[in-house]
């Protein structure tokens, strides 16, 4: 497409705390601007001061609510709404791209009042909410406004299909897999025989326990392995029953930078991905791959999707540490194998990198578009009660 | 001889008769818990009701439409895991809807914004009144003639949940 849009993005949880759908909606924003592309993006922003992209706008400062499991800042009220309808009616944007809209925050609220193009994106995958017959009546008169759903996973394209009947397009998460290809090996973390793990190790549910139990295992074959382990955490939380001889073959590397994280996947010999549950889409195995590290992954259904089904990347048994050992003993003793898996990675992974996806998005953004007038307030008598009732 | 019989008899009493005097207390302090919490248990779910009724008939937005609606329901799930959430859910929202109604930004019936400073009010002194109970409890239990003579017999240890920290 060779029109240069405008481009309203809203996103439902608070901007400056971490999350993948900040990240996501970051990464994209700054691909389609620097493809000449205008972006506005809406959040919910805690500190506005604080704020150092200008393309961001404020909408209020939003409030810890707990949904679906998880604490969500998130943005509602009158206020908000009122704020929402303004920064539609100035924006004269060609679309809107709205992420998490059954999230009762910024994007619902945008989505009631605006009329015209508009794209949704579905990040998170659960388990059917019991409270769905309840808030069922009040989504789906609202998403029917979408023009096209799209789901960054086939596990949250089910979700949604479990939840609203509806179906979706899948287009993955994006990587900036340039910024992984230019790493360097690092003499001081590499030897032979080194496995790596990125993330909060110091979160159960990220697995590192099974790692280092499959670590011991893997010593009775191979003596010198070693795991670096990368990211934030608690280091006594995990040693802390860990008998010394397995407790010396892990390093922990602290928190990376971007640069560093390259350098990171340059140095192991296999990147290894012992989550146990609670991911939806599992970027960092991209990330890796990109960085043409081989990938030992559990078999849980992000991962496996993700890997199609170990094509690219070795898959164990949830939870086994046996089993995780027994893979990584293969891969750690045999070159040829780490040199064509991560050959198969390298090229794999470009299938994520933003040129691809935000691509796709653009497509979608092609049929939301088409024969549209742009994005116009939705007038007040025909709101949102009115949707209701209809 | 005799005298020192007489004495281990009366000690035994005393202790018999200490005992059972400490066991009552406990029961009652537990019997207190069940009640403080039925008494809790029965304003939340009226919040709840009440939540709803918001929910349906004020000009609210639909996140906080969505937010109120979903919770309102999950506080009435048995299950007290699954309805923790939803009662901090709850007091966030409506405490940010009476903000809301107090500035002017948004209008309910007048009615409902009295019925829920009311029973706001009764649901903070209701609280209080459920995490005494459950302390005094916790007191005596960890002391060591309770634990000793397991006086507590198969009596649940009392639970506190985390909504119960709430600013309401």
């Amino acid at each position: 497409m060779n029109r240069k849009l405008r481009i309203g993005m809203v996103c439902p949880y608070g901007w400056d705390t971490p999350g993948g759908v900040q990240i996501h909606m970051k990464e994209l924003a700054e691909y389609f601007m620097s493809q000449g592309h205008v972006v506005s993006l809406l959040a919910p922003v805690s500190d506005e001061d604080a704020l150092t992209e200008s393309w961001v706008v404020p909408a209020g400062r939003p409030v810890p609510i707990p949904f679906n499991g998880a604490v969500a800042r998130i943005l509602f009220g009158p206020i908000a709404t009122s704020r929402v309808r303004q920064w539609i009616q100035s924006g004269e944007f060609d679309l809107l791209h709205i992420h998490e809209p059954a999230i009762p925050s910024l994007s619902l609220l945008a989505c009631v009042a605006a009329d015209g193009p508009m794209v949704a994106t579905f990040h998170a995958s659960a388990p059917k909410q019991k409270a769905i017959f309840a808030i069922g009546p009040i989504l789906e008169p609202v998403l029917e406004k979408l023009n096209a759903r799209i789901a960054v996973s086939e596990m949250a394209r089910e979700t949604l299909k479990v939840h609203f009947e509806t179906e979706a397009v899948v287009i993955p998460n994006g990587i900036s897999a340039a910024k992984y290809s230019h790493g360097k090996r690092r003499e001081d973390w590499y030897r032979p025989h080194t496995l790596g793990f990125l993330g909060r190790f110091d979160e159960q549910r990220k697995g590192l326990s099974v790692a280092i139990s499959g670590l011991a295992e893997i010593a009775k074959s191979i003596p010198d392995v070693q795991l670096l382990v990368a990211g934030p955490g608690e280091q006594e939380s995990v040693l802390k029953n860990i008998d010394s001889a397995t407790r010396n073959r892990i390093r922990f590397l602290g928190r990376l930078s971007e640069e560093e994280k390259a350098d990171f996947f340059k140095s192991i010999d296999a990147y290894v991905a012992p989550n146990i549950r609670g991911e939806s889409f599992g970027i960092i195995l991209a990330e890796a791959m990109a960085g043409g590290a081989p990938i030992i992954a559990s078999d849980i259904q992000a991962f496996s999707d993700l890997l199609q089904g170990g094509k690219y990347g070795a898959l164990f048994v949830n939870e086994s540490h046996k089993d995780l050992a027994e893979k990584a003993t293969k891969i750690l003793s045999d070159e040829n194998l780490r040199r064509s898996m991560s050959e198969e990675g390298l090229s794999f992974a470009m299938t994520f990198d933003w040129q691809s996806v935000a691509a796709q998005i653009l497509d979608v953004y092609e049929v939301a578009i088409a024969g549209g007038t742009g994005v116009t307030l939705a007038s007040e008598n025909r709101g949102w009660r009115k949707l209701r009732n209809e | 001889m005799s005298n020192s019989i007489l004495l281990a008899i009366l000690v035994i009493l005393l202790l018999a008769w200490y005992l059972s005097f400490s066991a009552t207390r406990l029961d009652r302090c537990h019997h207190r818990v069940e009640t403080s919490w039925e008494h809790l248990d029965a304003l939340l779910q009226r919040r709840a009701a009440l939540a709803l009724e918001i929910a349906r008939n004020s000009d609210i937005d639909p996140a906080t439409e969505m937010i109120l609606t979903s919770s309102a329901y999950l506080s009435r799930e048995a299950n007290i895991g699954d309805r923790e959430d939803a009662e901090t859910s709850l007091s966030e929202s409506l405490k940010f809807l009476r903000e809301s109604a107090r500035n002017g930004e948004l209008t309910i019936a007048v009615n409902l914004i009295d019925e829920l400073t009311a029973l706001t009010d009764k649901i903070r002194t209701a609280i209080a009144i459920h995490l005494e109970a459950i302390i005094s409890v916790r007191n005596l239990r960890d002391k060591l003639v309770f634990r000793f003579f397991h006086l507590a017999g198969r009596a649940k240890w009392p639970e506190k949940y985390h909504f119960e920290e709430d600013e309401l």
